[in-house]
């Protein structure tokens, strides 16, 4: 019974090659999905439209970190892990084949109640100011990030999980993860939590983290920190796309924000997935999926990527 | 030492005494209150009778029932398991061997040794058996990694439990010729039962909050698992990823959650107590 | 049965064996007085000092008893010897209830209530902290192992029998006298042993301390500063295991030198209690 099945159902995978761009085969099976928290509301909308589509498979996701998604999917506990980071060469080692399916970005954050928030606003920070924040830490005190003489002291916050957030932004500042100084978090959540709460806080989260789903405005109690790219000291109006998620957004897409932090975020399995369920849902989000990608806080990737996604996928 | 000075001490530490029950008492009152309070807004009943529907975890309909029923088949199959492994270990070590024979102490060693190991080496452990042993995140998994969890804590209580069965009534039970196994089963079983199922709710309790365990091996889904090989969701992992929403209303349904789950616990507690009364009756002072 | 009553030692084995085959890996490559005394963890470069961490866990483990065992003990006297029965039976499901919180749930309680405290106290003391310190898992594991040590040693306590206390009672010394000379003396060993099950219960407690303590891996010097205990490295850590070479062992390693933490406090609390069991006998 079940030979017969799979039978069918790869007969009617490999006809689907020669079908038209919208009609999908059915394909019974399970999907199962870990991994970082960024990619966590995108995969839960995929997985929400394709079962419109194929309710015949089932697909179950669980987050718990970039770190979790790619253990899970080297170790085959899951089809498919969520990473918000690029890969290591030693995971390619052990099997790992990224798939990119979409993009977002990691913005600084500070609490909407810092008494500083006038001038971080108008200034922005550079570059280097951040890396004396999270890398030497030898800024301890906001007068000296902002040049005044005021004795505050910065309270740096990080992530305290093996995570794509915290890979991204250290890659912004030429580091890794594990040379980020600050409180350790749990959590993108946790992280934004901690910034909210308190004042003399800095801190960084993913767009759709920092952002409310709703407003598409900054979450109540935080605050983004503009980048100051040209590093003049001021955020002149090709720099301020902080106001609005779709602000944001438009100029990741636009490369305007720089990458990193934006990145792109990748779906990981443990060599070319073979069940056809998986290579179908893969199919799904690397075509029809992406017109999903910007209603849900997210930036579509490029046609060129997406094509070798697809080559990727059908082994070409 | 005058009368005086003996009073005075005496009033000192009822003074200290009465602080410290009320700091527990308080501290209990608050996190209770806390979760209550935050949880009021979500609970309502489609939260414990449906499982969660498209978009859950970004505010859409549904509930945590997958969780829930997780949970439940989840920690009961694990203390079924610990049960099993328990009962004849504490049975062993007081009847077969007298109460302090080097093989006993060395039983009771390993157990204190094993009560003592933080439930994440219980999880990193049961994933490397799991990778072993070729298994993915499924229900079978938790379990065994929540009843090696379990267990020390359960052998360990109906250890202290048949303790305290006298040895007159096991002498006596010897006399009259039943055999060890006999005098086991039917003596000091029977007279320790309350006991035992109090140390198996007990153990129910702490397999069913705990969350390192069930982290890398449990897995999680939005449905609830009707075979042990699919992967389970877990009240303490849900609640962890409703708070790693963006989404307040989904942070305040992990509250709810939480609430549930601490009920749920609490009735374990309450049955516990109430049946160990009862049964009660049956045992000989 | 009597392979079964094995099965625990096997256990121990079982899990002892598979860490250290796990663990050969960063043996191999660190000396092991690199490995427990230095405080660079650093992976990327090959770093795996634990001192921070075993520090941490110091630290908050510690400090957690210092608060709990002297607050349990008192209200365990309270409840056996001097509160009314009324108080004794309300207070009772209480504090089983309290066991049964789950940690996730003391963590979440933590986040919202206690860091903000410490952060609101800190300066007090001469200290500016974020919260998120050793103190905050300190309160947060000490109230979850009140009711551990609270419940053994009320059934200490009940132990003891009622002839002992009237007898003393007859000879003119106050409640208190007779719960410092005849109460405490008989239970001792079995008050031990409470503190004991409390330590363990607080060594081995990962997500609550996990989510207050502020994970940052270098060695406190106040109770105001971070720390990042060993159960928390693991558990944040665990997805590194696949990415970075020797991070799988390094962690195993950690989760070992745990269990052989645990392993030690067990032996050495068994020879105090033989040892006060023989001075009392």
């Amino acid at each position: 019974m079940k030979k017969s099945a799979a039978f069918a159902a790869a007969v009617l995978f490999l006809t689907a090659w020669a079908a038209p761009q919208g009609a999908a085969p059915a394909v019974a099976g399970k999907i199962s999905i870990s991994g970082a928290w960024a990619l966590y509301p995108m995969a839960l909308k995929w997985a929400e439209e394709f079962h419109k589509i194929q309710p015949g498979i089932r697909i179950d996701v669980q987050a718990g970190g970039a770190g979790k998604g790619i253990a899970d999917a080297l170790a085959g506990m899951v089809d498919i892990g969520m990473v918000s980071r690029d890969i290591q060469p030693a995971e390619i080692e052990k099997g790992a084949a990224a798939l990119a399916v979409t993009k977002d970005g990691v913005v600084p954050t500070v609490s909407a109640a810092n008494p500083f928030l006038a001038m971080i606003l108008k200034k922005g920070l550079t570059k280097a100011q951040f890396a004396a924040l999270w890398i030497s830490e030898k800024a301890v005190t906001w007068g000296e990030i902002l040049g005044t003489g005021d004795k505050a002291p910065v309270h740096v916050y990080t992530r305290s999980d093996a995570c794509g957030a915290a890979e991204t932004w250290a890659a912004f500042l030429g580091k890794h993860q594990e040379d980020l100084g600050g409180i350790g978090v749990y959590g993108d959540p946790g992280l934004a939590d901690a910034a909210r709460r308190d004042p003399l806080a800095v801190g960084y989260n993913n767009v759709n983290f920092a952002y409310d789903a709703k407003t598409l405005r900054p979450v109540e109690g935080l605050a983004v920190v503009p980048i100051d790219l040209d590093g003049n000291g001021m955020i002149g109006p090709a720099e301020n796309f902080y106001a609005t998620r779709d602000e944001i957004t438009t100029a990741i897409a636009k490369n305007l924000y720089p990458s990193p932090p934006a990145r792109d975020l990748y779906f990981v399995t443990k060599g070319r997935p073979a069940a056809p369920a998986v290579a179908a849902f893969l199919r799904w989000v690397l075509t029809e999926g992406q017109k999903f990608v910007i209603e849900t806080g997210y930036i579509m990737l490029g046609p060129d990527k997406l094509t070798s996604g697809l080559d990727k996928l059908a082994g070409r | 030492m005058g009368f005086r000075r003996r009073k005075w001490e005496e009033r000192v530490f009822r003074v200290l005494m009465a602080a410290s029950t009320f700091i527990v008492l308080g501290s209990l009152l608050m996190i209770l209150g806390t979760v209550v309070i935050k949880a009021l807004p979500a609970l309502n009943l489609d939260m414990i009778t449906r499982t969660p529907q498209g978009g859950y975890y970004l505010g859409k309909a549904g509930g945590i029932l997958n969780a829930i029923l997780g949970s439940l088949y989840l920690a009961s199959g694990a203390t079924l398991l610990a049960v099993l492994l328990s009962l004849p270990i504490a049975l062993y070590i007081n009847t077969y061997s007298t109460r302090s024979t080097a093989w006993a102490v060395q039983v009771r060693f390993a157990l204190d040794v094993l009560w003592g190991v933080p439930s994440i080496v219980y999880g990193a452990f049961g994933f490397i058996v799991m990778v072993l042993l070729g298994l993915r995140t499924s229900l079978l998994a938790g379990i065994l990694t929540v009843a090696l969890l379990e267990l020390p804590i359960m052998a360990r209580a109906m250890d202290e439990v048949i303790r305290l069965v006298p040895q007159s009534l096991a002498d006596a039970s010897a006399s009259l010729g039943a055999t060890r196994l006999e005098t086991a089963l039917r003596v000091v079983l029977r007279q320790s039962l309350p006991g035992i199922l109090t140390a198996m709710l007990i153990a129910f309790g702490r397999g069913i909050g705990d969350a390192a365990s069930v982290l890398f091996t449990a897995g999680f889904t939005d449905h609830v698992p009707t075979s042990l090989t699919q992967p389970a969701a877990t009240l303490p992992l849900a609640i962890f990823f409703q708070l790693g929403t963006p989404i307040p209303e989904v942070r305040e349904r992990a509250y709810a959650s939480a609430a549930v789950l601490t009920l749920i616990i609490l009735l374990v507690s309450l049955a516990a107590r109430a049946l160990s009364r009862k049964l009660r009756k049956h045992i000989i002072p | 049965m009597r392979l079964l009553s094995a099965l625990p030692g096997l256990l121990v084995g079982c899990i002892l064996l598979g860490l250290l085959l796990k663990s050969r890996g960063v043996l191999a490559m660190q000396p092991l007085s690199r490995l427990l005394f230095s405080a660079a963890w650093k992976p990327l470069q090959g770093k795996f000092g634990l001192l921070a961490f075993l520090s941490g866990t110091l630290w908050v483990t510690l400090a957690a008893m210092i608060l709990a065992v002297p607050i349990s003990l008192l209200t365990a006297v309270y409840l056996s010897e001097f509160a009314p029965r009324f108080v004794r039976s309300l207070a009772r499901p209480f504090i089983d209830l309290l066991a049964g919180i789950p940690s996730v749930v003391f963590g979440v309680w933590g986040v919202l209530l206690i860091v903000p405290f410490v952060a609101r106290i800190a300066p007090l003391f001469g200290a500016s902290s974020s919260g998120y310190s050793v103190l905050a898992g300190a309160i947060v594991l000490a109230i979850m192992i009140f009711p551990t040590i609270i419940l053994v040693s009320l059934e200490v306590f009940t132990a003891v029998s009622r002839d002992l206390r009237d007898a003393s009672l007859a000879l003119g010394a106050t409640r208190w006298e007779t719960v410092k000379h005849v109460v405490l003396r008989k239970g001792a060993q079995g008050l031990i042993a409470a503190v004991v099950l409390g330590f363990s219960r607080a060594f081995g407690e990962t997500m609550a301390v996990l989510m207050v303590v502020g994970n940052v891996a270098r060695l406190p010097h106040s109770l105001f500063d971070p720390a990042y205990p060993l159960p928390a490295l693991i558990a944040n850590n665990y997805g590194e295991m696949m990415s970075i070479p020797q991070t799988e062992s390094a962690l195993m390693f950690s989760a070992l030198v745990l269990l052989l933490i645990v392993f030690v406090f067990n032996f050495a609390a068994r020879l105090i209690l033989t040892r006060v069991e023989r001075r009392i006998q």
